[in-house]
């Protein structure tokens, strides 16, 4: 039992915040709100990758510093301490983790040293309308031609897909869910604009009759599901990192405004109404915290962890909604002006609660695995 | 970063698990519910002696003071399996109070008294609160006056637990009135329950465990009954609370007792099968379920942290906060699982379900939201300690 950070991690998380505190501020998020420019730094981007950053869980064959997915999530955790203007999760955790697992040799050789330098950007395309499970999709189908397959279908909020050299992405082939790679400037492939509450970038992804060619299968029918549910597992886990670091800040924020800001004569966190407020979001930000570490730590050991996914996406979900409001509450109207920094948080803290499944969705989820024994307490 | 017990953690878990299993006999099981969940009976205090020549008492103790040199995370370990177990451990006096009087006692106090609790023949009940001091424990009104060598205590102590079958009273006094500051002016003392002087009255509770008003009443005792420093008694008092907290919070029986209901719940038929595959029941389940999963993880950091000197004040009291009002949603959400069944008591004739356990629990479970530490002065310190925000002052 160990909650430290090994020297490592602390170099790892250090470094990340040390390039992103000094890359990323207010003003500079604020060139990206209503789309003025599209929500990506990519001076931020190849600092990162100059510093090895991105490329921190890819195997050092692959030019990667061959860390694992425990260094990765903090990179994601700092990432949400500024909420930066990247498209770390999409690129780094769901496609680049899951080609370095389960690609070709020529698909790893392909795409990892890129995605590590920087040079190349990833995404994976893990929603579709009214179903977040990538592993059982049913708005893009599939069917077997020639070597390949050829799709048609949607996936919907699609994260920096215009700029990506592979986008990841799950289909119902006659046999059962397939990964492949999708190219997105492939014959058949069309993209609409979504207009998304953080700003991000968001395409839907319109496919019709798009060729995969049997290079671009990362796995066919009897793996399919398997691969997307190990890449949705990691990705929910780096949510909830994301979500920590997104809420941590939110909460702090918060307390310093308190002490600062005075009424009747006297700082406002000294009335007990507040400071108990902010003490329950330090006590949900501790819970989420642990939660969330506990799945990292068990998925980069290589272990069994849904049932600690689910319950830290949980935190994430009602966490986030709740430190984001107590926040924005105890700023007053200050928290809702946008001229001062605490909007963006909030906007943030509702993506990585809803993205890949809400509490309600986690829980029931959950309650099915208890239900079929497979999650009593040890 | 490695959330897992190590292989020594495991077997030292596994081991107290078969040790307990083999102690807890229907017999005493029988007792120790009659006895709410206390002790003090026959069977339970065999038990207690049992434990000590089998020496599991002390168990983080210092080997040279006779205990077994265990770190907090496998002292935490212990407790969470004694809980589990269902056996009243008597925390108080082993891992509390005795602690305490193993590193500041006299001679007396070492070479009597603390033997005497690692054999499991010394109980001692704490006296802190009074009817004008509870959250203010400071104001204590309690009086010890010096009287050639002797010491002559008067006043009253309130919810004295256990203190009808323990025999001593690990009681805070004013001995200084005009200290400038009132918790500089308290000393600590052991005071014989057998004292003429001394005398108790039963309180009955909400959850059916009894509790007491105490009463001191002219009480003679020597210099030898005092602990530590004179007028040093505040910080006594403060570190045998955090001590206390540790156990106060611990996943052991709630993991014990959302299994059984996920057991009894797939047992259970209804209309259309089970009741575990009703959907309103499995998100009851999975809402207890993600917050056992939290309560595990706080206290299994702070028991990491204690082992490593590193335990933060704002955590310690975020996890006595987060589980002690977390264990009132557990009761309900499992109350609504088993419905009105839940309401049935353990010796109902006909309709009790998993031995009523949670009509019990249900009742007692305001105690420590304000026990131990009410959980407003807990917050407090989340926000100062944990957040660096400024406190009114008091």
């Amino acid at each position: 039992m160990d909650f430290g950070f090994s020297e490592t991690q602390r170099d790892v998380q250090q470094l990340a915040r040390k390039i992103l505190g000094e890359q990323v501020s207010a003003e500079t998020l604020a060139q990206y709100d209503e789309f003025a420019a599209e929500r990506f730094d990519r001076g931020l981007w190849q600092q990162l990758a100059d510093a090895g950053l991105l490329g921190v869980a890819i195997d050092q064959a692959h030019g990667g510093m061959g860390l694992g997915f425990f260094e990765l999530a903090l990179l994601v955790e700092e990432a949400g301490r500024v909420v930066a203007p990247l498209p770390l999760i999409p690129h780094a955790v769901s496609a680049a983790l899951a080609i370095q697992q389960f690609g070709s040799e020529a698909q790893r050789a392909a795409l990892l040293p890129g995605a590590a330098d920087g040079s190349l950007q990833l995404s994976a395309a893990l929603a579709e309308t009214n179903n977040d499970n990538p592993a059982r999709p049913s708005a893009v189908q599939a069917v077997v031609d020639g070597a390949g397959y050829r799709l048609n279908g949607i996936k919907t909020c699609v994260p920096y897909a215009r700029g990506a050299t592979a986008i990841l992405a799950s289909a119902a082939a006659p046999e059962g869910t397939i990964a492949v790679l999708i190219d997105p400037v492939a014959a058949g492939v069309r993209f609409s604009d979504v207009s998304y509450t953080t700003y991000e970038p968001l395409v839907e992804m319109a496919l019709d009759e798009v060729m995969i060619d049997a290079d671009a299968v990362l796995a066919g029918p009897e793996q399919g599901a398997a691969v997307m549910q190990w890449t949705a597992e990691r990705t929910t886990a780096a949510l909830c990192a994301h979500q920590l670091g997104v809420t941590d800040v939110a909460m702090r924020m918060t307390a310093s405004y308190t002490a600062e800001r005075e009424q009747f004569g006297v700082p406002v966190a000294t009335f007990q109404a507040v400071g108990h407020r902010a003490a329950n979001c330090f006590i949900d930000v501790e819970c989420l915290r642990l939660n969330s570490y506990q799945a990292v730590s068990l998925l980069d050991a290589g272990n069994d962890a849904t049932t600690e996914v689910q319950i830290a996406k949980v935190w994430a979900g009602d966490v986030g909604h709740r430190v984001s409001y107590a926040a924005q509450h105890l700023h007053g109207g200050t928290g809702i002006d946008r001229d001062y920094p605490l909007w963006r948080f909030c906007l943030w803290a509702r993506h990585n609660e809803v993205m890949l499944g809400g509490s309600a969705r986690q829980l029931s989820a959950l309650g099915e695995r208890i239900a079929a024994g497979e999650a009593y307490c040890r | 970063m490695r959330i897992e017990f190590t292989p020594e953690q495991t077997a030292l878990r596994d081991e107290l698990r078969d040790y307990f299993g083999a102690l807890m006999t229907d017999a005493l099981r029988v007792e120790c519910t009659r006895d709410m969940g206390e002790g003090g009976g026959p069977l339970w205090r065999e038990a207690l002696q049992q434990m000590g020549r089998d020496g599991w008492i002390g168990v983080g103790w210092p080997t040279e003071q006779g205990g077994r040199g265990l770190s907090p995370i496998e002292q935490f370990i212990f407790i969470e399996e004694v809980m589990r177990a269902g056996y009243p451990f008597p925390f108080l006096t082993t891992e509390s109070v005795g602690p305490m009087l193993a590193e500041h006692g006299n001679d007396w106090q070492r070479e009597e008294l603390v033997p005497k609790i690692l054999r499991g023949e010394l109980l001692i009940s704490i006296g802190y609160s009074e009817p004008g001091a509870g959250t203010d424990l400071a104001s204590l009104k309690t009086s010890a006056v010096k009287d050639g060598d002797d010491w002559v205590i008067n006043g009253q102590k309130m919810w004295t637990s256990l203190a009808h079958f323990c025999h001593y009273t690990w009681l805070a006094a004013r001995t200084d009135p005009d200290a400038p500051k009132k918790h500089k002016g308290i000393s600590m003392f052991l005071v014989p329950n057998s004292d003429p002087g001394w005398s108790c009255t039963p309180v009955n509770t909400l959850g059916g465990v009894r509790t007491n008003a105490t009463f001191y009443d002219n009480i003679r005792v020597p210099d030898r009954n005092r602990v530590g420093e004179l007028h040093g008694g505040w910080k006594l008092i403060t570190s045998q609370l955090n001590r206390e907290r540790l156990g106060l919070v611990n996943v052991g029986p709630t993991s014990v007792l959302f299994n059984r209901v996920v057991d009894w719940a797939a047992a259970t038929q209804v209309d259309q099968g089970r009741l575990l595959d009703q959907p309103w029941v499995q998100l009851n389940l999975a809402r207890v379920r993600s917050g056992i999963e939290a309560l595990k993880l706080i206290c299994y950091k702070q028991a990491w942290a204690m082992t490593e000197g590193q335990l933060d004040m704002a955590d310690a009291s975020a996890a006595k906060v987060y589980g002690s009002e977390f264990f009132i949603e557990v009761y309900r959400l499992l109350g609504e699982v088993l419905g009105q069944a839940s309401l049935v008591k353990g010796d109902s004739e006909a309709g009790a379900v998993l031995g009523g356990q949670l009509e019990r629990l249900y009742r007692t479970a305001s105690i420590i939201t304000f026990g131990g530490g009410t959980n407003e002065i807990q917050r407090d310190i989340i926000s100062a300690a944990g957040l660096w925000m400024p406190r009114a002052s008091r």
